[in-house]
């Protein structure tokens, strides 16, 4: 019994001294015997290995394993997976939040606050931690500043619809990208579903990822697109591309692209490391640098980047996104062919 | 006859039959590898399926499946496309292909090595590496060709002159890689057959053409006839093609849609499998429509090369017909090898071609990336795993076939050559529904596309082996079971030393395939187990086409190292089935 009573009073004051650090000095223990951790990540690759090979040069014994996909393929390959029984990522990241909706609904998420998150503007957390938002951006348009000028350039979502723009456009798959997902969601919110049919009238090519709109444009096989990430734009722009973004004066569509620990993940005190660095202000600068918005107060934003405030944002909020989702995707197959 | 004499002696005298283990072997093998998907194909077309939250299902059994599969005018396009596609492509490739194989095997057509290695090299160079290649040469408005075109005509912006999203373009871009196929299969017809009746059609007066139309024409007919069919299926097999061509062209095909299904919201086995049992039907009528085209002589590739075989002069026209052979060699490989090569080394897409816009930083991004280091890795051990897997499988069964070891041995040989019929993506679609259910989890393992690749290849090793056995006279095997060595060991010392030139050829026609293998690797990938040609197609969705191409370079050259390797060891003739 004294023993009991002395091991109790040792426990309580290992808690009142440094409980939370030796927590998680725990943590980064056992996360060095997992050895790795697995991400599922929607962001473009390019970025999504930069922050991989920033953690894995941090040699903490954990390495960061990477499946860069489109947000709808990972989310559906999640599911896949954990029908079959397998488990093989520890953290789900889509931009898509209506995914994480549906994932919490299902109780699929390992709710998580890293020390950091107290310091985030508060959108950017489930106030129960269940998912924090990783990076923002908002769905743009954009034009191939060879082949239109600033004048002849879209500077409204209908202006899509016209037909002078037919054959001449590009547009990305929202069953693969959760920025089209989101994106589209927000303008048939705004404009109703006939907003699709006209949008399948002009006839744009339907290439997969959001990235790669911008690439169309950049190659100049299309003259523009009718919605992509503005962090793309903006990445292309800096690497001398020939393209610009367009916020049209209704405003752009608001992506917060969030993430979460994944339930039976095979390194779940991995996923906490990688996630606390993650939301560390070094990690979320590289975002910031990359022309992402970062809910981490104290990021600098490059100079170029619109602040996320001057923009007019078109917001889905995540219980809407979640009912649109599907209906979304089934609605452009029907009307784009593909 | 000889079969039931020698097993009977065998019982006789006391000694171990081998009928029945050679049975439960090949029988369970059999059932891993074909009935089992077979089965859970059929199974999942005829459950429909109702999601009961995320993770669960309820079926029900009906013809729910096929009535949406075939009745919603969505899936029309699909089925439109995939038929007119796979018969234009068999047609032109059947018309540009045997006209090769013409020119090379009876006429004085200059450099015909060339023309074979040649159509060789397009053979193995992986179709979607291809397709890529050709949106960067013509691409309506950034194609390369269309921009010199616009450049020599002075044409307007908006005028181009090859629109490679398009059915056109689809079709041109698939006919490339299947002519080759045509052409080994019309050469080793025309190889077969003697110029005796040319030349006494010659003598006659006929002129060149009328003795090409009036003699070889109908003596190849068979060997012809044999190249369409497979042109077609291969057309309506094909996946990555269309997935880079005709989706942007907002047009699903057969394959794609089915890739489709799997991934859609509601993973839809169920319709994906009654897109897929129709594409198996069509693919055993054609089979068999083959196999009565050639009646008994597609197995008797090595059957003697009775008389002689004389050229046509051509004179000039020599060099006309000569042209005609390379300009679909040019356009498979010259261009799209060129186009690749320098996408490769390009900075920025929108820079065009220079001295400014050049970079290895594609290259070191592939380097640097671990999901291509570990595609790379898993790709080759896939690749080696199903290649000395189905050379030993072959080798067996071809033995036990040629030398009538057990009874039914016609029916195993038969087993054997099924999965010709069966595209890969459909049995994709039957692996995933098989082996995605307790207590056979194959999928998320490597195992699942070991079986795939397997299946797919096994039949082409098994021809070859049974091909280079045929030549094998048993007399030496007899001697050695005389002297008392029994059947392994005579087997072991007789019989592979003796083919094993036919067993290097069985294991390359397995392992060049599978490293490019995407029909089915794209439904039976997981993170872990990602292949080459799937982290190609990941890449390509994403829009990074200079890293395509960067890993594009890399895959065709391990290809022609091994090929290259191949070609020294066997000589060109493992290029025959």
């Amino acid at each position: 019994m004294r023993y009991f009573v002395r091991l109790a009073a040792l426990i309580a004051a290992a808690l009142l001294v440094g409980g939370l650090p030796a927590q998680a000095d725990q943590t980064m223990e056992m996360a060095k015997k997992e050895g790795k951790v697995v991400w599922y990540s929607s962001i473009s690759l390019a970025i999504a290995q930069e922050l991989c090979n920033t953690f894995n040069a941090k040699k903490l014994g954990i390495e960061c394993v990477l499946h860069r996909d489109g947000s709808g393929k990972l989310y559906r390959r999640w599911i896949q997976e954990a029908k079959s029984n397998i488990y093989a990522a520890d953290i789900l990241h889509t931009s898509d939040i209506g995914h994480f909706v549906t994932l919490r609904r299902e109780g699929a998420l390992v709710p998580y606050l890293p020390e950091v998150a107290k310091k985030y503007n508060p959108a950017f957390v489930e106030k129960d931690g269940n998912w924090l938002v990783l990076r923002a951006s908002v769905y743009a348009a954009c034009y191939n500043t060879k082949k239109v000028t600033a004048s002849e350039a879209p500077t409204s979502w209908k202006d899509f619809l016209d037909p002078k723009w037919k054959g001449k456009m590009v547009n990305a798959h929202p069953g693969y990208s959760g920025f089209v997902s989101l994106g589209l969601a927000a303008l048939v919110k705004e404009f109703g579903w006939d907003y699709l049919d006209k949008l399948a009238a002009n006839q744009p090519r339907i290439v997969q990822s959001a990235v790669d709109t911008t690439t169309y444009v950049v190659r100049g096989e299309a003259l523009i697109c009718s919605g992509g990430g503005l962090y793309n734009h903006f990445g292309a722009i800096k690497k001398g591309e020939p393209i610009k973004a367009i916020i049209p004066k209704e405003g752009a569509p608001f992506v917060a692209s969030a993430q979460a620990i994944m339930k039976n993940g095979p390194h779940p005190n991995a996923a906490r490391v990688f996630t606390d660095w993650l939301f560390s202000l070094e990690a979320q600068q590289i975002l910031a640098k990359r022309g992402l918005y970062s809910g981490h107060p104290d990021v600098v934003y490059p100079k170029g980047l619109v602040p996320l405030k001057e923009v007019k944002l078109m917001v889905v909020d995540p219980e809407d996104a979640m009912k649109m989702d599907k209906p979304i995707d089934e609605a452009f197959r029907r009307k784009f062919g593909v | 006859m000889e079969s039931t004499v020698s097993v009977r002696t065998g019982l006789k005298t006391g000694r171990f039959d081998p009928t029945l283990m050679v049975w439960v072997t090949a029988a369970v093998v059999l059932a891993i590898l074909i009935v089992a998907p077979m089965f859970y194909l059929v199974y999942e077309s005829v459950a429909v399926r109702q999601g009961l939250g995320l993770f669960e299902t309820k079926a029900s059994f009906g013809l729910g499946n096929y009535v949406k599969a075939y009745t919603d005018p969505l899936y029309r396009g699909p089925i439109l496309w995939t038929v007119i596609i796979a018969v234009s492509v068999g047609f032109f490739s059947m018309l540009v292909g045997s006209l090769m194989a013409w020119a090379v095997a009876r006429t004085d057509v200059p450099y015909p090595g060339l023309i074979r290695t040649a159509s060789l090299v397009s053979f193995v160079t992986p179709p979607f590496l291809g397709a890529t290649a050709w949106v960067l040469l013509a691409g309506p408005r950034e194609g390369w060709l269309n921009i010199w075109y616009r450049w020599l005509t002075g044409a307007g912006e908006e005028d181009y002159l090859f629109n490679i999203f398009s059915m056109p373009g689809v079709i041109f871009a698939m006919v490339l890689y299947v002519i080759p196929l045509v052409f080994i299969v019309v050469l080793s017809g025309l190889n077969n057959i003697s110029s005796d009746l040319e030349d006494a059609s010659n003598i006659a007066g006929a002129g060149t053409l009328q003795t090409m139309f009036g003699i070889t024409l109908p003596l190849v007919m068979p060997a012809l006839f044999a190249g369409l069919i497979l042109a077609v299926l291969e057309a309506m097999i094909l996946f990555g093609t269309p997935a880079m061509l005709a989706i942007p062209a907002r047009q699903h095909v057969m394959t794609t849609q089915i890739r489709a299904f799997m991934q859609s919201e509601d993973y839809l086995v169920g319709l994906a499998s009654a897109f897929a049992l129709p594409m198996l039907l069509a693919a055993i009528v054609l089979l068999w429509l083959r196999r009565r085209a050639l009646g008994r002589r597609s197995y008797a590739t090595i059957g003697g090369k009775g008389g002689q075989r004389r050229p046509q002069k051509l004179g000039p026209y020599r060099w006309v017909l000569f042209a005609g052979c390379v300009a679909p060699l040019v356009c498979a490989l010259g261009l799209p090898y060129f186009a690749l090569g320098v996408n490769s080394l390009m900075r920025t897409q929108g820079g065009g071609i220079g001295w400014e816009n050049l970079t290895l930083g594609n290259y070191r991004f592939i380097y640097e990336n671990d999901a291509v280091a570990q595609s790379i890795w898993n790709t080759i051990v896939l690749a080696i795993m199903a290649a000395t897997a189905g050379t030993v499988m072959a080798a067996l069964i071809s033995y036990i076939y040629q030398r009538r070891l057990v009874r039914g041995y016609q029916v195993m040989g038969f087993l054997t050559t099924v999965p010709l019929a069966i595209p890969g993506i459909v049995l994709a679609v039957g692996l995933f529904a098989a082996y995605t259910k307790q207590p056979f989890v194959l999928y998320g393992t490597l195992w699942i596309l070991f079986l795939a690749y397997l299946t797919r290849y096994l039949p082409v090793a098994f021809q070859t082996t049974n091909a280079s056995l045929m030549s094998i006279h048993p007399e030496l095997e007899e001697s050695a079971r005389i002297l008392g060595a029994n059947r392994l060991r005579v087997f072991g010392e007789i019989t592979v030393p003796l083919f094993k030139a036919g067993l290097i050829a069985a294991w390359v026609l397995i392992f060049m395939p599978s490293i490019r293998e995407l029909s089915a690797s794209v439904l039976l990938w997981t993170t872990r187990t990602k292949v080459i040609s799937v982290v190609i197609v990941d890449f390509y969705e994403e829009g990074l086409l200079q890293n395509v191409s960067a890993l594009g370079v890399l895959l065709i050259a391990i290809t022609l190292v091994f090929v290259v390797g191949a070609y020294r060891v066997v000589g060109r003739d493992f290029m025959r089935t």
